[in-house]
């Protein structure tokens, strides 16, 4: 039985009082008197912030937290985000003073050890991308697309081929690939899929030209479907003088069995907080990086982090003429990509293979046990075996019963569990995409089914409860539209519309 | 099944239950479920990639590598640009810790994800208070994407292609801001300082700015250290020519100068890390603040995730949730306000803690104290007759006219070092001689600041 906390527990600045103190820093001993700012400068209201003791703050938030699912409550299927445990390891490692003191535009000479990590993840990512250039300056995988788009960008305009602004990407694509497009000034040119999900190539050669810039394409697709034509697709756009680029949200059903390099990618990213398990942190931080070979070499982002073998000195190279610049203000996220270097030095190479192996065996067997289900079909085909994710319908258990794949997905929260991937990809109806990733065992995965089972029998003969649903979480159904209706997007608003005498919950 | 199968703790499952799912499956091994991709593309080698076989060995490895560095704590720091050093609270990463906050999803199913959405709305309320403004978002990835993204949002609102900033700003974010406008096709133009005092020449930004521009960006205290004056007047020209103002704050300096919401100006910008963010990590994970004042039409153009205060479908309780997620890649794909989807959200809830065991009172303290050091380290330098470069009002950041030649700069960092000091950041303008940007924060007692100026006094003998 599952009871998540509920404590209606009030805002900071409710629980605040005027006077109490929760921290004392470090205060010098000069006196206060010798400030002296301007008057037009001088800050003259002190900012609202809470003033609570020590102990109110913790409780605060250890109710919070209790408030919230994770996936060491439980299974946490999300299709395309990979939620995989993240090793404890990871956490311990990233908190070394030796890690955590270094600023970013310290000397070189003192960095040696931090610059040492990133240069072995550059090559150790690098090698599973079989494309050997890497940059870990992109903090996030969005970052990354941008980033790596801006490389092929950048080729193109190099090469006088500065009519090429048109990314093409297959309808079933993630919507930051569209976004990342939009933010290079390139135009998307969206292809239909066929029926059994993959690129239609009828549409593909129809779609190159001389205004090409690349194809992008995450290989398994957001189907979980492989994309088995990649050979001939990467002979289409390149004839077309085009480049493909390789997003590589969906990376850990292959680790190590296929390099994306040998499919004709060009150009990856990596979510590090995916494949390679560092925390998603309710949101981030993440952290990317970009693999790319020779011919985009010369466009990475500056400094990149070179090593010196005669000297044994890692070093920052500034002198890329052809570089795109920067992308983040520093190094991209160092903490992170430190948790990720972890990560792979605990699996090994072997070990990083059956990751992805056990990836898929699980997410197959979670799709086949859930497509028997009444009411779920398995999106576009049955024939073709899932990679680490699938995606299933629920269109005829609407259609048959007023219950939506929302309301499904609701109900299992009511379970203890987390919903999937709800509504994506665009191409499917009513979607389920389930990724179990290769932590959740068979028995997990059995009681996962069993409730969603359970749930779909109860909503057959009450569609209500469906609709109510979830219960026993610190909260019920959600109206969001509340919230864009009427905008308390901070507690400043909220209070003014409280002094104002309109309703605020 | 592959030869190296050796049940490691990162698998769920043991060969039994391996063996179980493949029968359920109708399968012999799980290559069957490769089957379909084509042999020649399938990687049939090996790779040397880093392996320790156990969690203490992989340890002592990582910490052997990581022992090379010199930390910010192991000499004393002056360097600041952006981010600077900080004391977290015991607290702080007691609750970091939490699984329940760090291993969790982005909150797309509300109803079991409270705690983050709460956290982050609180977050947010937080930075309004600080800037003097009513709406911030829950986090970009940092400071210098933030002036990328304000650039953008300010081309939206006003439908106008042109940007200006002052040349003041750090150059890190002015690379990511060059950057990140070339899609857009935005014409970049920068406004000069003048020479002596540091500060934006009003003049030349009154002159640039017209019905074509869509914003003006200017850092206060800029990246010089200097206070900018005369903001209200460039303000009132930007709004009477319907150019929206982009202020990028010191967030420390807002507990004792003006907030930009307070002076006029339409957003905000700046560094979280040095407001209990996190620790400098070697400059990532960071935290990226975007504040506004609240328009109806304007806020919808604001790039990356919002929460906002809703309700209970059944009960009307009051709950919190992301918002406006129509501007979202994820919903508008290529129409949306910008591709960020993974943020900084678990350094948004640090600094939120941070904030909220400093209080009015703590936030106060600190700045105070890194001002008043600053202050003091220029009153002694000057004793010894070493100059700031800019005679103008700053916080806790300054230049040192030192004028070291390029030839003797790594001599210099040696001497520094020696005497355990980071000694700021190397400033150039013409990339011959070199000053020193130097900064203060609140971890440095007064003997460390004596010993600043003790290293100076014997470098210059």
């Amino acid at each position: 039985m599952y009871r998540q906390a509920k404590y209606d527990e009030p805002l900071l600045f409710e629980l605040s009082k005027k006077g109490r103190r929760a921290h004392l820093p470090p205060r010098c001993d000069f006196s206060r008197d010798d400030i002296n700012i301007p008057e037009n400068m001088r800050r003259t209201v002190p900012p609202e912030l809470p003033e609570l003791h020590e102990g109110e703050v913790m409780r605060h938030y250890v109710h919070l937290s209790q408030q919230n699912y994770c996936i060491d409550t439980g299974t946490y299927p999300l299709g395309s985000c990979t939620m995989k445990y993240n090793p404890k390891i990871n956490e311990t490692v990233a908190r070394m003073e030796k890690m955590m003191y270094l600023h970013p535009n310290q000397p070189v000479e003192s960095v040696q050890g931090i610059l040492e990590v990133l240069y072995e993840l550059q090559v150790a990512l690098g090698e599973l991308a079989g494309l050997k250039h890497t940059t870990l300056q992109t903090p996030a995988g969005a970052s990354g697309e941008y980033c790596g788009l801006a490389l092929i960008k950048a080729y193109h305009d190099d090469h006088g081929d500065t009519q090429r602004d048109e990314i093409i990407a297959p309808d079933s694509s993630h919507g930051t690939n569209p976004a990342s497009t939009v933010m290079n000034g390139m135009k998307l040119i969206e292809i239909k899929s066929n029926e059994d999900g993959r690129v239609n190539m009828e549409a593909l050669k129809a779609a190159v030209s001389d205004k090409t810039a690349g194809l992008m394409l995450t290989n398994p697709n957001t189907l979980g479907i492989f994309e088995k034509d990649i050979i001939e697709m990467s002979r289409i756009v390149k004839e077309a003088g085009g480049l493909l680029y390789y997003d590589g949200a969906n990376f850990n059903a292959i680790v190590g069995k296929i390099r994306p390099g040998d499919m004709g990618y060009d150009v990856l990213h990596f979510n590090l907080h995916k494949t390679f398990s560092t925390p998603h942190g309710g949101g981030g931080p993440g952290s990317a990086a970009v693999c790319c070979n020779d011919l985009l070499e010369p466009y990475l982002p500056i400094p990149t982090i070179e090593y010196d073998k005669e000297k044994d000195f890692y070093f920052y190279n500034h002198d890329r003429p052809k570089s795109i610049g920067k992308v983040h203000g520093y190094h991209g996220n160092a903490a992170i990509a430190l948790r990720a270097y972890t990560y792979i030095a605990a699996l090994g190479f072997q070990g990083l293979k059956d990751t992805a192996e056990h990836a898929v065996l699980t997410a197959n067997y979670a799709v086949r046990k859930l497509e028997k289900l009444d009411g779920f079909r398995l999106s576009h085909t049955s024939e073709i075996p899932r990679k680490h994710e699938g995606v299933l319908e629920a269109t005829p258990f609407l259609r048959k019963y007023d219950v939506s794949g929302m309301d499904i997905a609701k109900m299992i929260i009511s379970r203890g569990l987390h919903a999937p991937t709800v509504y994506f990809p665009l191409i499917a109806h009513e979607a389920w995409m389930v990724e179990p990733t290769e932590n959740e065992n068979k028995d997990r995965i059995d009681q996962y089914v069993q409730a969603v089972s359970e749930e779909m029998e109860k909503a057959k003969v009450d569609s209500d409860y469906a609709h109510d649903a979830p219960k026993w979480t610190s909260v019920g159904r959600i109206d969001s539209a509340w919230s864009v209706r009427n905008l308390v997007l901070s507690y400043k608003i909220y209070k003014e519309k409280k002094e104002k005498g309109e309703f605020v919950p | 099944m592959t030869e190296g199968f050796k049940e490691h703790p990162y698998l769920g499952n043991s060969q039994q239950d391996v063996d179980e799912m493949l029968q359920y499956l109708g399968l012999k091994s799980i290559e069957e479920l490769y089957s379909d991709i084509p042999d020649d593309i399938r990687f049939k080698g090996e790779l040397d990639l880093p392996h320790y076989k156990s969690e203490y060995e992989l340890l002592e490895a990582i910490k052997a590598k990581m022992s090379k560095n010199i930390t910010t704590r192991e000499v004393r720091s002056f360097m600041g640009g952006g981010v600077l050093d900080i004391y977290m609270p015991a607290l702080q990463d007691e609750v970091l810790r939490r699984t329940e906050f760090y291993s969790a999803y982005t909150p797309y199913q509300p109803e079991t994800s409270q705690g983050t959405t709460q956290a982050l709305f609180e977050y947010q309320s937080m930075i309004c208070e600080l800037v003097g403004m009513n709406v911030a978002n829950c986090s970009l990835y940092d400071w210098a994407t933030a002036v990328g993204e304000a650039a953008l949002m300010a081309s939206r609102i006003t439908k106008r292609y042109k940007f200006i900033y002052t040349a003041a700003t750090a150059p890190n974010r002015e690379a990511v801001l060059k950057n990140y406008v070339v899609g857009a096709n935005l014409e970049l133009e920068e406004i000069p300082y003048d020479p002596t005092t540091g500060k934006m020449n009003i003049a030349e930004a009154k002159a640039k700015m017209d019905n074509t521009v869509a914003g003006i960006y200017i850092e206060n205290p800029n990246f010089l250290g200097v206070i900018e004056d005369g903001l209200e007047e460039i303000i009132a020209d930007a709004h009477e020519k319907g150019v929206k103002v982009v202020i990028g704050a010191d967030m420390n300096s807002l507990a004792l100068l003006k907030p930009p919401g307070e002076y006029g100006a339409d957003i905000c910008i700046g560094e979280g890390q040095t407001i209990g963010g996190g620790p400098l990590n070697f400059g990532g994970p960071l935290l990226g603040i975007l504040a506004m004042q609240f328009d109806r039409r304007e806020t919808r153009q604001m790039p990356g995730r919002i929460v906002g205060v809703t309700i209970t479908a059944n009960e009307g309780e009051r709950a919190f949730a992301n918002t406006l997620e129509t501007r979202e890649q994820h919903i508008k794909r290529e129409r949306a306000t910008s591709n960020i989807c993974t943020n900084e959200g678990l350094v948004a809830l640090s600094c939120a803690i941070h904030l909220a065991l400093l209080g009015p009172e703590g936030y106060k303290d600190t700045a105070e104290t890194m001002y008043l050091s600053a202050h003091y380290l220029v009153k002694e330098l000057e004793k010894i007759g070493v100059k700031r470069v800019f005679n103008s009002e700053f916080f806790n950041t300054f230049i040192l006219d030192l004028k070291i030649p390029k030839s003797k700069k790594q001599e210099f960092i040696n001497f520094m070092l020696e005497r355990k000091i980071f000694p700021g950041i190397p400033y150039s303008n013409d990339g011959e001689n070199y000053d020193y940007i130097v900064t203060t924060s609140y971890l440095l007692c007064e003997e460390d600041l004596n010993d600043y100026v003790k290293a100076i006094g014997e470098w210059r003998s």
